[in-house]
């Protein structure tokens, strides 16, 4: 009788340490395309890369990870918080305390400098006015950006990438999700994005999920899934998550 | 960094539209305010412009005529009165003021009221104000004359200057007037500058009647093929014509009509050889008359602000598909929905205060050119008065309209599916 007890209880005590935790996640679109995903966890600063073909759920997962969607069953718990259990503001604030997002086009805000868009990730945030601009600054240049002031549409797109690398991580989050980052480079570009991705992880001590369907990222990381392999998608229903 | 800082770079994101939409708001707003306060500053002057005269008695065609001519100098009178209706008009009552006046002639284009010298003594140009000279003093004997305010600043003319006279306006409602002629023959010599009093005076210039009168006989003479000057022994009862008489009743309280203002004024208009104005009334009168029209401008320039406040709305809701995409990233970065509603509200009201602020600007430079223009074309003083409450309130009406024209869209920020709107772009 002990076992499943203890069992539970280390189960639980390694979902509070997780950065992720991912417990029987069912979600469901009015299209008909369902993914469930039984079981997902990820360290604290562990890095992890899941790969997928197009329309396999890959942005939808994030999304719900996110909590910018909400999951019909099951759990995802970030740093030990229930992300949906959250309402409103308070899921809003969360997100940006503790996950971080990197896209595909890295929806720089235009219009504004490289430096504002990491700013606007700290207005948004907990940290302490009076740390913003040092951290934005020591941020951007250490990930190679010296143009601070210049407008997020004058960078090069391997600028603009780092500059949504620093928004990502200006907050010190938990965990930082990667959408497809590599998918408007070139190969060259590509590589060294993940590269300074991993190591701006690493120095902020951030969990890292990578989802891709490019398979040459595989060999840069040791941890790698297969979403396929770890969901039960019921239909697929091409452009419905991607 | 702050939360205004991102509505402040999110409108320069959009410099053009957000540039049309302030212009359209600004003009709107100062359109209005001009209106309003032109209204109001038009009212005064006019109120201010009628002085102290119970009544105005001329040959115009109607009172209204008369309080405009005699005493806006809006267009010299045609028809005059002789000596003798004069003497008759003098000896119908014991006035407490009775005040010829000569309306005809001119210098640059200013009217030149050749009047007695009571029109200083007991003539008040404002209600309870009376004239105060700001150099000099009222004309003493013939070919002196006394300059208003406005004629002396922008004549540049000071005491002991010669000017001459045009015998008539110098300008016609039609335009140029064509009999219009100097009288080089008499020199008259500034003896007095009079203060600002606000009301058309300050474009006058003044002087005795008997001088305006030697003008007047100086061209019959001519005519009658005598060139000789002039001087008041050489003057014949057809040339003792005025244009107009301000009198006032005796009164205790000089601020309110006297109670035989009415017998008089229905004494007056049973002789139809002159027409008989009761100033204010007159102008109470034309403020009833103008008032449907005034009320359809307030409504346009009302239609419009509501227009440009549509305009807000359309430039907002055009611009959704990019506004998605930043609000997307906002919530992504943790801005929740609520934050969302007041960062787009507040960008819709900064646009109306902004405007606003610009209208009432413009509205100065409006009203600016209004007075000048009213000042030139039609003698009308009108002072370039700023209304303070209408400024206040235009300005809180266009951004209070922005501020509303602002929630469809805030509405639909708040509403935009973060997930959908993060989808790869380009």
């Amino acid at each position: 009788m002990d076992e499943p007890t203890s069992s539970s209880t280390r189960k639980s005590e390694a979902a509070h340490l997780a950065a992720l935790d991912i417990d029987s996640l069912g979600f469901r679109y009015d299209s008909g395309f369902e993914l469930r995903l039984p079981a997902l966890q990820l360290s604290p600063g562990e890095e992890m890369l899941l790969v997928g073909r197009s329309g396999c759920g890959k942005s939808t997962l994030l999304q719900l990870i996110a909590g910018l969607l909400d999951p019909s069953a099951g759990h995802i718990r970030i740093g030990g918080t229930d992300v949906h259990a959250l309402r409103g503001a308070a899921r809003d604030r969360f997100r940006g305390r503790s996950i971080g997002m990197v896209f595909q086009t890295f929806h720089l805000l235009q219009g504004f400098t490289a430096r504002e868009n990491v700013l606007i990730a700290l207005l948004m945030s907990h940290v302490a006015k009076a740390e913003w601009q040092v951290r934005a600054e020591s941020l951007l240049r250490s990930l190679g950006i010296d143009r601070l002031d210049a407008l997020a549409e004058e960078l090069s797109i391997g600028q603009q990438q780092r500059v949504a690398i620093a928004r990502a991580l200006a907050c010190r989050p938990t965990l930082v999700l990667a959408d497809e980052p590599t998918a408007s480079l070139d190969p060259e570009n590509a590589l060294n994005a993940v590269r300074v991705l991993r190591d701006a992880c690493r120095e902020q001590g951030a969990a890292l999920l990578v989802v891709s369907h490019d398979p040459s990222l595989e060999q840069h990381f040791v941890r790698r899934e297969r979403l396929d392999a770890l969901t039960k998608p019921q239909s697929a229903h091409k452009g419905a998550a991607s | 960094m702050n939360d205004f800082s991102i509505v402040l770079r999110s409108l320069r994101v959009r410099a053009f539209s957000t540039g049309i939409v302030l212009t359209l708001v600004a003009i709107s707003a100062g359109l209005l305010l001009a209106i309003l306060s032109l209204r109001t500053a038009g009212e005064r002057a006019f109120e201010r412009g009628t002085g102290n005269a119970h009544l105005l008695v001329s040959k115009d065609g109607s009172p209204l005529v008369s309080v405009l001519n005699g005493l806006f100098y809006a267009n010299p009178p045609k028809a005059p009165i002789d000596g003798a209706k004069l003497a008759e008009l003098r000896a119908s009552f014991p006035w407490a003021m009775f005040v010829p006046t000569a309306i005809g002639d001119s210098y640059r284009t200013f009217p030149v009221v050749a009047t007695v010298p009571e029109f200083f003594t007991k003539f008040e140009p404002v209600l309870g104000e009376k004239w105060v000279f700001a150099e000099g003093r009222a004309f003493e004997k013939n070919f002196e004359i006394v300059l208003g305010s406005a004629v002396a600043r922008e004549t540049g003319l000071r005491l002991g200057a010669k000017i001459v006279l045009t015998h008539g306006s110098g300008k016609s409602r039609e335009g140029v007037d064509e009999h219009a002629h100097e009288h080089r023959e008499y020199e008259f010599n500034v003896v007095g500058i009079l203060e600002p009093t606000g009301a058309p005076h300050d474009r006058a210039l003044f002087t005795d009647l008997e001088s305006s009168w030697i003008l007047h006989a100086h061209d019959r003479f001519e005519r009658a093929g005598t060139h000789k000057t002039l001087t008041v022994a050489d003057l014949a009862d057809e040339d003792r014509l005025v244009t107009g008489v301000l009198m006032r009743l005796p009164s205790r309280d000089p601020m309110s009509a006297p109670p035989a203002l009415v017998s008089q004024y229905d004494r007056l208009r049973r002789d139809g050889t002159i027409t008989v104005a009761l100033p204010a009334n007159e102008v109470q009168r034309l403020f009833t008359i103008v008032a449907s029209i005034d009320v359809l401008f307030v409504a346009m320039a009302a239609a419009t602000l509501v227009s440009s406040a549509v305009a807000i709305l359309l430039s907002m809701i055009n611009s959704m598909g990019e506004r998605r995409r930043q609000v997307a990233i906002l919530r992504v970065l943790g801005a929740g929905r609520a934050r969302i509603f007041w960062l787009v509200l507040t960008e819709s009201t900064v646009v109306g205060l902004v405007g606003a602020t610009a209208g009432v600007a413009l509205c100065a430079v409006v009203l600016f050119a209004a007075t000048a223009w009213m000042r030139n074309a039609h003698g009308i003083v009108i002072a370039p008065e700023l209304d303070a409450r209408s400024a206040i309130l235009v300005a809180l009406g266009t951004t209070t309209l922005a501020a509303l024209a602002g929630v469809v869209p805030s509405i639909l920020a708040y509403r935009t599916s973060v997930a959908r709107n993060l989808r790869p772009i380009g």
